[in-house]
């Protein structure tokens, strides 16, 4: 660049700005608690220090302490005035906008303007005498948005603009300048100014060598006193040089220059730029030169105020910048990696084969948002199922707090929320991050029969709970009455859906996986296709195509069809009186059994595992056994894993009730729930239980029928 | 409490003794790079504020590969921020971003060990991805890490509260205590 008298034009190399996490929080904090909708601006402080690497130059650094305190935190924590070696302070103001239109709307021009007339008026008053700091005043605008945490900000370093600028004469590193008694003195000098917790925050000074080569630091108002008849005497303004380019000062120059030269009216100024490196002055990197500076014409004039450049240039445009800090600042957020993290650990930890995708995509469907639905949800957020659904169209009654863990006191208030809502608004609040949908609805039940004119909100029912099944890739049967769970598990088996049951005695509990439909093979189809009779096998529901015996659903082991249960009872045989400790038990039994499933290479197809002594302590899966059922008794402390394979009779699975299903639909549905003794009819029941009591008579009491446990829960 | 039953473990003065003979050693011995900084503690009684603290290395800058600015939204045009042409500012080919460390090694009274804390951020306060991160590790940890990924780093998120709060932090269980606590093992600056 060449200036008007052939010498090239002294160019400064702009300040840059470095944000610390620490700020942006403390200013979304204080935007909350303590400014609200005021905009106002508010002074802040800035941290730097010389430059400390030949590679990288320093930064002017925003921490949280720049920003005043917030009213909650303690003030005892540094507390501190003064700055140190590392730390200059210097004044600085934020305008933080209510909106982005606002930030957008600011007059950039005219802030800069209002900051550099006050570094104008500090250098006139002679403020700037006291305390030089005050010559890298800077500006900083913003607007956070905390919806999104993101923040949008622009500084400016205002500088005031020497016209016609300076020119620079000669600039070279200090080493170059100095003789080396001199360059030893120097450096002496500065390591005691830099070491004294006086001076060593003060980012402007004078630099003194006399006659004797002994140099001295001094501050700016020195300066006069510094005159003296010595001809050998060399007086240099320094300051501390943020940047580390060989052949370019850095920016806190330009106001000194225009400080100098308003002043003390000086033509020429000789200059240090000081920078540092692991603690020392390194004057191979400081640099000296020499500039020759014109007054402007309007300087003198009272009132007037220069002009100043200094706004940031982002990636070399003239543009605001942006940081999105949503990751480490929304509380959704943190809480979703704390509980990957935790899940991500057990992995690690205990269980490297865990398949925490399959978790996380799993859509689980639970039918029942009572004392099992409430601690089962709660049990599969925490393995990282996040995508759950509700079915249950009660209230919440002030009994239930108690024992049903998502609700509380309000959702009973009245006349009691919807469970079904009430669980839902529960899980996010645990856990912002899930997919947690409620549906208000009964599920229709066998024995009781509907009334014609809700015959067809019935069938409605019937459909959405058919659409509900498909729609999701687990169900858990958790509700409070035998019944209820017939047309689920009937639907279950038609699209052999992994289907877990948890039922409730007083102190008994049954928890069980119900094998797969009768119209599936654990084959490929096109196997099936190839093995003709065993496909015709599988479809009689005899066998799968392993030609092994499907497990059975919660119906199978039943000779009768579900009936009412509820009419007809007295009050502690209608509701499900259990011990309390037991619910807890069962989900928690049938959460567990649910991921052992989908970690097992056969899923619904794995075959029943028992426990016993050649097995425990090393089983094939990491996970463990594999139990078909679990049947525990808190009386007797214990519990028992069996295995039951489907009846060929049963009313909700067998191969001829869902052949049935499939072929009339709803209408079938209908007949079984208006006349409960059809299923018993169709399934060959009623002839079992006719020829069973042909038997009676000859009766013999030393057999055993057969070893299923036929006490209904 | 000084008994040690652990094999491995170090009581707090001999990190204390060790922690500041490993700043000196590495002072003398790799003089080109930034000196670790003994910290005392501030808030504890005059009696124990001499052995208590923690070593601190900051702003240590890896120039960066070139960061692809995820925050870069499209401006609409260019801020009239007006501003008179002025030959006298420097314009600045742009460089990759770098990416700066802060490191802090505190003893942990639960481990009975030295812990290794990091953070890791881009000029403007963004923190790096543990993705990131992974890149800049040195080849004998990235190899482990392969391995076995949680065995030696760990993250630690707190929602800041103040501001000596206000840094995630990862953590690095260090498993070769040797490199850090005896003093004459010099030559090292990987951690």
């Amino acid at each position: 660049m060449e200036g008007g008298n052939g010498k090239s034009i002294l160019q400064f190399a702009p300040f840059q700005s470095s944000v610390d996490e620490g700020f942006w929080h403390r200013l979304s904090s204080l935007k909350l608690n303590k400014f609200g909708v005021d905009d106002s601006p508010v002074p802040i402080t800035g941290f730097y220090a010389p430059c400390s690497q030949s590679q990288v130059s320093n930064h002017l650094t925003l921490l949280a302490e720049s920003l005043p305190s917030d009213s909650s935190e303690e003030s005892s924590l540094l507390a501190v005035s003064r700055g140190n070696r590392n730390r200059c302070f210097v004044p600085g103001i934020i305008y933080n906008t209510n909106t982005v239109e606002g930030f957008h709307a600011l007059d950039k021009q005219g802030l800069l303007k209002a900051e550099a007339q006050k570094i104008w008026e500090d250098i006139c008053s002679g403020k700037a005498l006291e305390d030089s700091s005050v010559l890298s005043r800077f500006l900083l605008i913003s607007f956070a948005d905390l919806k999104k945490w993101s923040f949008h900000y622009w500084f400016a370093f205002p500088a005031l603009v020497l016209d016609p600028p300076a020119t620079l004469v000669n600039l070279r590193p200090a080493s170059q300048c100095f003789s080396s008694e001199e360059a030893e003195s120097v450096s002496a000098a500065f390591n005691e100014w830099r070491n004294s917790s006086l001076t060593a925050d003060v980012p402007f000074f004078l630099v003194h060598i006399d006659s004797n080569s002994h140099a001295t630091i001094k501050h700016l108002k020195d300066w006069e006193t510094s005159q003296s008849a010595d001809d050998g005497h060399k007086l240099l303004f320094g300051f501390y040089d943020p940047c580390h380019l060989p052949n370019h000062p850095g920016w806190p120059l330009r106001n000194l220059l225009a400080f100098v030269c308003s002043r003390w009216d000086l033509k020429s100024v000789h200059f240090l730029c000081y920078r540092e490196s692991r603690g020392f002055a390194d004057l191979g990197l400081s640099l000296v030169g020499e500039a020759m500076i014109t007054i402007p014409p309007g300087w003198r004039n009272h009132g007037h105020v220069p002009n100043a450049v200094g706004w940031e240039l982002n990636k070399g445009r003239r543009v605001p910048r942006i940081i999105s800090l949503a990751k480490s600042m929304d509380p959704t957020r943190l809480a979703i990696s704390a509980a990957d993290l935790n899940l991500k650990l057990m992995r690690w930890r205990a269980l490297p084969s865990l398949n925490l995708h399959s978790l996380s995509s799993l859509k689980c469907l639970l039918l029942g948002a009572g004392t099992l639905g409430c601690q089962v949800a709660r049990t599969l957020m925490a393995w990282g199922v996040r995508n759950i659904t509700l079915v249950d169209n009660g209230r919440v009654a002030m009994s239930n707090p108690l024992r049903q863990s998502l609700y509380t006191l309000d959702d009973c208030l009245n006349g009691g929320e919807y469970k079904a809502t009430a669980a839902v608004n529960s899980l996010k609040r645990i856990f912002p991050a899930v997919e947690a949908e409620g549906v208000i609805m009964a599920i229709p039940m066998p024995g009781h029969p509907v009334p014609s004119q809700e015959e067809q909100s019935v069938l409605d029912d019937c459909r959405r709970l058919h659409d509900l099944i498909d729609s999701h890739d687990v169900v858990l049967l958790l509700t409070d009455t035998r019944e209820s769970r017939w047309l689920p598990s009937l639907l279950c088996a038609n699209t052999n859906k992994i289907t877990i049951t948890a039922a409730l005695g007083f102190d008994s509990f049954l928890v069980m996986r119900h094998g797969a439909g009768p119209c599936s093979s654990s084959h490929d189809s096109k196997t099936e296709a190839e093995n003709s009779l065993s496909a015709d096998m599988s479809n009689l529901g005899l066998t799968d195509g392993d030609g092994g015996k499907r497990l059975g659903c919660y119906f199978c082991n039943d000779v009768v069809a579900p009936i009412d249960s509820t009419s007809n009872r007295t009050l502690d045989q209608q509701c499900t009186v259990t011990r309390p400790g037991l619910a807890p038990i069962a989900s928690a039994l049938a959460v567990e059994l649910l991921v052992g499933i989908l970690h097992h290479p056969h899923g619904i197809f794995a075959e029943g595992e028992v426990v016993n002594s050649s097995n425990s302590g090393s089983s094939e899966q990491p996970l463990g056994i594999l139990p078909h059922q679990i049947r525990g008794s808190l009386a007797q402390f214990s519990q028992m894993t069996l295995v039951g394979h489907s009846s060929d009779s049963c009313t909700a699975c067998c191969g001829t009730v869902v052949s049935e299903y499939r072929k009339r639909g709803m209408e079938f549905i209908l007949q079984a729930i208006n006349y409960p003794t059809y299923l018993e009819d169709l399934t060959g029941l009623t002839e079992l239980m006719k020829s069973a009591s042909k038997f009676e008579l000859e009766w013999d009491d030393g057999t055993d029928e057969d070893d299923d446990d036929l006490v209904e829960v | 409490m000084e008994v040690l039953g652990w094999v491995g473990a170090l009581s707090s003065r001999d990190f204390y003794v060790a922690a500041r003979a490993f700043a000196d050693n590495r002072k003398e011995f790799n003089s080109a790079f930034p000196p670790w900084n003994w910290v005392p503690s501030p808030h504890l009684s005059q009696l124990q504020q001499q052995q208590q603290g923690y070593l601190s290395l900051e702003r240590i800058c890896l120039p960066g590969s070139s960061k692809e600015d995820v925050n870069e939204e499209n401006h609409t045009g260019e801020e009239k921020a007006y501003e008179p042409v002025d030959n006298a500012t420097l314009v600045e080919t742009s460089s990759p971003q770098a990416c700066y460390y802060d490191f802090h090694i505190v003893y942990s009274d639960s481990y009975r060990f030295p812990v290794l804390y990091f953070r890791s951020y881009h000029i403007d306060g963004q923190p790096l991805a543990l993705e990131e991160i992974e890149k800049d590790l040195p080849a004998c940890s990235s190899k482990v890490l392969l391995e076995s990924k949680w065995a030696f780093i760990t993250q630690e998120v707190r929602i800041p509260q103040s501001p000596s709060q206000s840094k995630l932090k990862k953590k690095i269980c260090s498993m070769n205590h040797a490199e850090l606590c005896l003093p004459h093992n010099n030559g090292v600056n990987r951690t």
